[in-house]
């Protein structure tokens, strides 16, 4: 017992030292590791809620949440964006929860699910939008919706994809419906 | 140097050294083997095996973590490589990355490198159409370069030796401009490809729409069951190294068929600084080669050296192969060494959509050749206002669409449940450049690689008959598609430097005459018989074929010659 607290006080320490300079005390941190995004556990709740607001969870078949499809955004973000996207994104992810304030007077994660979908609407479609919550929306419903077509739920599961057809038919009869 | 013990000599002498494990190093080096030829292949990149090396080949698309797409600090880092459409996630790993071999380009040129073994025959697009006279007799007819010293007949033979083995698919059109080969039951056009094959030939006299000629084993021979490759199964994954063994590469065929032997010697992490000319014998002696690895220069001997370093760096070798009888490169007393350097123009692109009752069809399962539309142009006489001509690549496609508008229940619904899309149809220019002094590579007097090999200076460029042809092609196609009842015709430049064709070519010509060519009809340099080149650096033109083919029956030619010179005792 002593050991383990005498082991958890140098971790802290160290990690202390390490982190001082950039840390701003108590923030807990991203789940997954990110290289360029400073994104916390807030903004990571924050975005699933988002992400299952594009990509809801229906009878039978999974949402954005349960899939993680906002760790994969996250993901996309961080290694495949510029600086500028990144920057914009975690502003405009801040932005959403301020426009949730302001029209509904509660944070986004408490806002019914048809208050968050009108929200998210307005953003995408609303020409006189915050840019950054527009960027940021457009570039998590791209990435989402990467995540989603590209699962193991839609490729395997709903057989989207096939790795070896073995076969190459050009003149195949369209179903009909 | 620690060389001079005769038992490390005798271990570092074979009979015949291959520079290059590529396409055309493949091939040199399992033809000098299996005749019983010891024979050193040195590669400069790492060792890939068949299957165990391909460690991307069985992944589905959710298993790469950025889904196949490339992550920015790679593109950033390797603007060059990442231009190319076949540099993905699933893929990068065999393709060179611009820091670890870079040059210096006076004009903009995207070198495309695959620097392991196998090199990029692991990575290639796998189309392979023969020459025909019509190619061989075309810089005599119009002027341009030198005659090239061999006509069809002289590789025909050895086209048809390369093809059994490789195992290409195709179908006997009967074209004199497309000589037909040994052939693999071909795959189908799709029901739009054949609309447009049976439209354009009722409609243009001397244009066809055919089956792809490709290097895909269709249905396997014996000769391919042998050497353990099997059937394509339609992946369409091609470039991370195929498990089946369904398309051809040196990793899958030649090379274990060569070690099969037990006459070869692979060497990897091997960059070739200089082929060693020794005055007195008056021959090539060997090449000295770096140890990537422990930066060590190891000197190796050997009756015959072919070079197959792939065509620029071919190019470098033999311009840094200086002696006191070859102050300017070796075998370069007619100082055109690294020049009439030229590439295939790929600079254009023309879509449209077909809408019609053929919209009662799409495909199932995948073709991995496509169509090809041979040279019509300047085919027997000079007809337009530009020399020479384009071949296309060509397709028709339909795949699945979601409408993503919507947020919420609506976007998963569409997503799940995708529509089928309209035919798309495509087709890009793989046209004739002109090769020319003024495009060359040279060294750079004074920066040198990581291995103390001098830099490549790169100089090669469009011109005005490249940009002629452009036009052609756009207003050809165009026409072409509308007579095929097309819509929505859209023509775009790809804008794209040379070398993204990753058909450079020439630098080290053949040609008849010394004074005017550094190889002779054997791929020898005229002026150091035991030196032959049979990469792309030999190309005296460039046709509009895609050239690996050509490249393999040369290297096969050459070294069934070089067997034969050896065994009468003339190299």
């Amino acid at each position: 017992m002593q050991r383990r607290t005498v082991i958890k006080n140098i971790v802290i320490m160290a990690g202390g030292i390490a982190l001082l300079p950039s840390c701003s005390g108590d923030r807990k941190k991203a789940s997954i590791l990110l290289k360029n995004l400073n994104t916390s556990a807030e903004q990571e709740a924050l975005l699933a809620e988002i992400a299952e607001t594009i990509l809801p969870e229906t009878g039978g078949s999974p949402g954005a949440k349960s899939m993680n499809l906002h760790l994969f955004t996250m993901k996309m973000v961080d290694d495949c964006h510029t600086a500028e996207e990144q920057k914009l994104f975690t502003k405009g992810l801040n932005k959403i929860d301020q426009i949730a304030e302001d029209k509904y007077g509660v944070s986004f994660a408490k806002c019914t699910p048809e208050q968050r979908k009108e929200l998210l609407v307005q953003v995408a479609e609303d020409k006189s939008a915050p840019k950054e919550a527009a960027t940021f929306l457009k570039i998590t419903k791209q990435r989402v919706i990467q995540g989603f077509t590209n699962s193991k739920y839609v490729m395997t599961d709903l057989k989207q994809y096939e790795m070896v057809p073995g076969r190459y038919n050009g003149y195949f009869p369209v179903e009909k419906n | 140097m620690p060389q001079l013990n005769t038992d490390s000599i005798k271990e570092r002498t074979f009979d015949a050294i291959v520079i290059g494990s590529g396409i055309s190093g493949g091939w040199s080096a399992k033809e000098l083997t299996e005749q019983g030829i010891k024979t050193l292949l040195l590669e400069r990149g790492r060792d890939v095996k068949h299957i165990k090396d391909y460690p991307t080949t069985n992944k589905l698309p959710y298993e790469f973590e950025h889904r196949g797409e490339v992550p920015l600090e790679i593109r950033e880092k390797a603007p060059i490589v990442s231009r190319c459409y076949a540099f993905r996630e699933d893929t990068m790993h065999f393709f060179l990355k611009d820091k670890e071999h870079e040059y210096i380009q006076e004009k903009p040129f995207d070198w495309i490198r695959g620097y392991q073994v196998g090199g990029k025959s692991l990575i290639w697009a796998r189309q392979t159409q023969r020459w025909s006279d019509l190619d061989f007799e075309g810089p005599k007819r119009d002027g341009f370069v030198v005659d090239w010293p061999i006509r069809y007949a002289d590789i025909a033979p050895w086209y048809s030796h390369v093809e059994k083995f490789a195992g290409i698919c195709g179908n006997k059109d009967g074209l004199k401009e497309l000589p037909d080969g040994e052939f693999l039951p071909s795959y189908p056009l799709n029901a739009v490809e054949d609309h447009f094959r049976q439209q354009v030939s009722k409609k243009y006299k001397g244009r066809y729409v055919i089956r792809a000629r490709a290097a895909h084993i269709s249905k396997p021979e014996p000769i391919h069951l042998e050497q353990g490759r099997g059937q394509c199964q339609n992946r369409t994954l091609c470039q991370r190294g195929c498990p089946f063994g369904g398309y051809f590469s040196s990793n899958a065929s030649t090379i274990p068929w060569a070690m099969k032997t037990g006459n070869l010697t692979l060497r990897p992490f091997s960059v070739v600084h200089s082929i060693i000319y020794d005055e007195q014998k008056g021959r090539a002696t060997g090449v000295r080669v770096i140890d990537t690895n422990t930066k060590e220069e190891i000197e190796y001997f050997a009756k015959v050296i072919f070079v197959n370093a792939s065509a620029i760096n071919t190019n470098l070798i033999l311009l840094n192969s200086t002696s006191r009888r070859f102050p300017n490169g070796l075998g370069n007393d007619c100082s055109l060494l690294g020049k009439y350097v030229a590439f295939h123009h790929y600079g254009g692109r023309v879509s449209a959509k077909y809408e019609g009752e053929l919209d009662k069809f799409r495909t199932d399962g995948r073709n991995p050749a496509g169509c090809y539309i041979p040279r019509f142009r300047n085919v027997y006489k000079q007809e337009t206002n530009f020399l020479r001509g384009y071949a296309a690549g060509f397709s028709a496609s339909r795949g699945f669409y979601s409408d993503t508008a919507p947020i919420g229940e609506q976007l998963k619904e569409n997503l799940i449940n995708r529509k089928l899309s309209g035919w798309n149809i495509g087709s890009h220019m793989m046209g004739e450049t002109i090769p020319k002094k003024s495009n060359y590579v040279k060294l750079d007097p004074d920066k040198k690689d990581e291995w103390g090999v001098p830099l490549l200076r790169v100089n090669v460029d469009f011109d005005d008959n490249d940009e002629k042809m452009l036009q052609d092609y756009f207003d050809q196609f165009s026409e072409m598609y509308a007579e095929a009842g097309f819509t929505d015709i859209k023509t775009s430049r790809t804008n794209n430097p040379p070398g993204l064709d990753i058909h450079e070519m020439g630098g080290v010509r053949m040609g008849h005459d010394p004074k005017t060519s550094l190889l002779n009809k054997w791929n020898q340099l005229h002026a150091c018989k035991n030196v032959f080149v049979t990469d792309g650096a030999c190309m005296t033109s460039t046709s509009t074929q895609n050239p690996s083919l050509t490249y393999m029956a040369f290297s096969a030619r050459s070294a069934n010659y070089a067997i034969d010179q050896m065994k009468k005792g003339n190299l």
